[in-house]
Parts: C-alpha cells; sequence; structure tokens
C-alpha cells in the first residue's frame, strides 16, 4: 500500500500534515505530530503495515505494541479518507 | 482574448463570447508575449457542470442548473488558478478591502458574513475604501513573506471588485459573534481556514508549491468574533492596521 498521488505531505516545523489536492475528493485537513509525520513519508513509496511498524520501533523509543496501535489506527483513518491506494 | 491578472498576460481560448464581457476590464491589447495560455473545451465545461451539482447537493440546496457560457467563466478561473502558483500567486475565497491604499482581506465559510463586513468598511471609510475583490482575489506572496492582493473579474454575485492591487496588511478570519472580538491568530491555528479556502490546485506539485506559499506567506493574522453592528468596522480596523 502507499499514499495516493492527490494527497500530499507538508511539514510545518511543529506538525506533519496531509492535504489533499483539488480532485481527491476529501476536503479535510489530517494533521499530527512526527510519529504520523514518520508514517505518511513511509507511505510515498509501496509498504505494508508490518514494515511501518518496523521502521518506527527503530526509530523511536516507545513500546511496540504502542508503536503497533499507533500504525493501526493512523492506517485506518488514512483509509477512512480515501487517501491509501492498496 | 488576452488578460492581464496578477501582472500576467494570459491568453485564453474560449467557446462563448459571455466571457469577453465578464473579464472586460481586464482585457489588454497588450501585444508581448503571453505568461501563459489557456484552453477551455466542452469537457471543461461539463466538468464544471457536475462539480457544481455535487457541491449543492453536499449543501443540502436544490441543485442549479447553469448555462454553459456562465459554467465557462468557472472553468477558465480554475485553470488560471491552476497555473498561478508558478508565478507565486494563489486564488484566496475572501472578500478584499482596501483602505487607503492598504489591502485588508476577510475570509470565513460562506454565508459567516464576509462580505456584510467589508461593506460596513466602505460606510465606515467613505472614499478611502475601495473594494478590491468581493470573492475570489489573487494573492502574490513574496520572497519575503510581504503580500499582494489583486482585483479579479471573479468578484461575487454583487461583482464588487476593482482592477488595483494593494500589499496586503493583514488577514482576518471571521466568526459570528455576539459581541465585536479581535485577537492575534497563529499561523498553526489559521491553517485549516487557510487550507479551506485556498484554490488547491488538480495537481500535486502546483498543490505542493500552494502549501509552501502560505507557509512563506507573512501578514499578520487575526481572528474576529462580530456582529454585525457598525462598531464592528472600527474593531477590525483598529486591529489589523497595527
Amino acid at each position: 500500500m502507499k499514499l495516493k498521488s492527490k494527497f500530499i505531505t507538508h511539514e510545518t516545523g511543529k506538525e506533519s500534515l496531509l492535504i489533499p489536492t483539488g480532485g481527491a475528493g476529501f476536503s479535510g485537513l489530517v494533521k499530527g505530530n512526527k510519529t504520523l509525520g514518520a508514517i505518511l513519508e513511509l507511505l510515498k513509496e509501496d509498504t505494508t503495515e508490518e514494515k511501518i511498524i518496523a521502521a518506527l520501533a527503530e526509530r523511536f523509543d516507545a513500546p511496540v505494541d504502542k508503536i503497533a496501535s499507533d500504525v493501526k489506527k493512523a492506517l485506518s483513518e488514512l483509509k477512512n479518507i480515501g487517501a491509501i491506494e492498496e | 482574448m488576452k488578460i492581464k491578472l496578477a501582472e500576467k498576460i494570459i491568453e485564453i481560448e474560449h467557446l462563448f463570447t459571455y466571457i469577453e464581457e465578464y473579464c472586460r476590464d481586464y482585457i489588454t491589447a497588450d501585444s508581448g508575449k503571453s505568461d501563459f495560455s489557456i484552453f477551455i473545451t466542452k469537457d471543461d465545461i461539463e466538468y464544471e457542470r457536475e462539480r457544481s451539482r455535487k457541491e449543492d447537493m453536499a449543501e443540502g440546496i436544490k441543485v442549479r442548473e447553469f448555462n454553459d457560457d456562465y459554467l465557462e467563466t468557472l472553468a477558465v478561473y480554475r485553470k488560471i488558478s491552476e497555473k498561478m502558483p508558478d508565478f507565486d500567486t494563489i486564488l484566496f475565497h475572501g472578500s478584499a478591502v482596501a483602505v487607503d491604499g492598504e489591502g485588508f482581506l476577510f475570509t470565513a465559510k460562506s454565508g459567516t458574513g464576509k462580505s456584510t463586513h467589508t461593506r460596513l468598511w466602505r460606510v465606515r471609510f467613505g472614499d478611502r475604501a475601495v473594494m478590491v475583490n468581493d470573492d475570489k482575489p489573487l494573492i502574490k506572496i513574496c520572497e519575503d513573506g510581504s503580500a499582494v492582493v489583486y482585483g479579479t473579474p471573479w468578484d461575487g454575485k454583487h461583482r464588487l471588485s476593482n482592477n488595483i492591487s494593494v500589499p496586503l496588511k493583514a488577514l482576518c478570519i471571521l466568526k459570528r459573534g455576539e459581541t465585536n472580538e479581535i485577537a492575534e491568530i497563529t499561523k498553526q491555528k489559521a491553517y485549516p481556514m487557510l487550507l479551506q479556502q485556498v484554490y488547491r490546485p488538480r495537481d500535486p506539485v502546483s498543490m505542493k508549491k500552494t502549501m509552501e506559499l502560505l507557509e512563506r506567506l507573512n501578514v499578520n493574522l487575526a481572528e474576529l468574533k462580530c456582529n454585525m453592528s457598525p462598531e464592528a468596522a472600527e474593531v477590525s480596523y483598529t486591529f489589523m492596521k497595527g
């Protein structure tokens, strides 16, 4: 799975944003902390939920089950707004 | 037809004549090279028709049917707005008024009262106030973050605009309130509204550039809660003038 090209990412320095282009069919805004930023960055290439969890576990000092839960939740929200192509 | 919009010469190949009347104050006889050209096709007209239908349905109002020549005006502005980020310029949904040569832009969801508020400014300031554009001005964001706001023919249902440009002094998010209160707002807090009100290109590269321009924008940002009394204009002007 990866991020659809109709969604772009943007870092403001304080937050990570996922913004739909005009043709994306979604008019909201997704924002989050650096965890979201890391997930979005990984989703720019074709990847899997397991690979994302593994990459974040290496990068962040947090329990793996917490990371897995955060990733699962983020992916679910991204799929709900149509931002992911399988 | 060639028009000059936000200092750019744009060649427009159109299907109907209505757009010439619509843009008459911006038509240029400049024989020099255009900065870019746009071409309108029947598919572009149908795209606007479908988009308009979906927006009406999403807002829960009766679907309005528009003529092809009116839809062409929407198609023209859309194509122009897709291209303008290349020139550091964005389309922004808001009512822009100039007082003593300085621009003040009010933005809000449709129906909140942007035009009503800038009308209060025109009453308050008389000849000192000039409407730049009551609906969809263009804003150029300079390298240093300062901005210039431009009149365009796409100026709302009351057709309020002038073919002028002024430096943008401040941008204000408008909300309805019991009393008139205004305060500074951070770019971070303003982002959701800025993103909602800026034209978001379909092209991802152009969209990315739009985000960079919003990031670069460095003008006073404010949030105003107001009740549309004449006092509201005094409150907002005094704060935004700085």
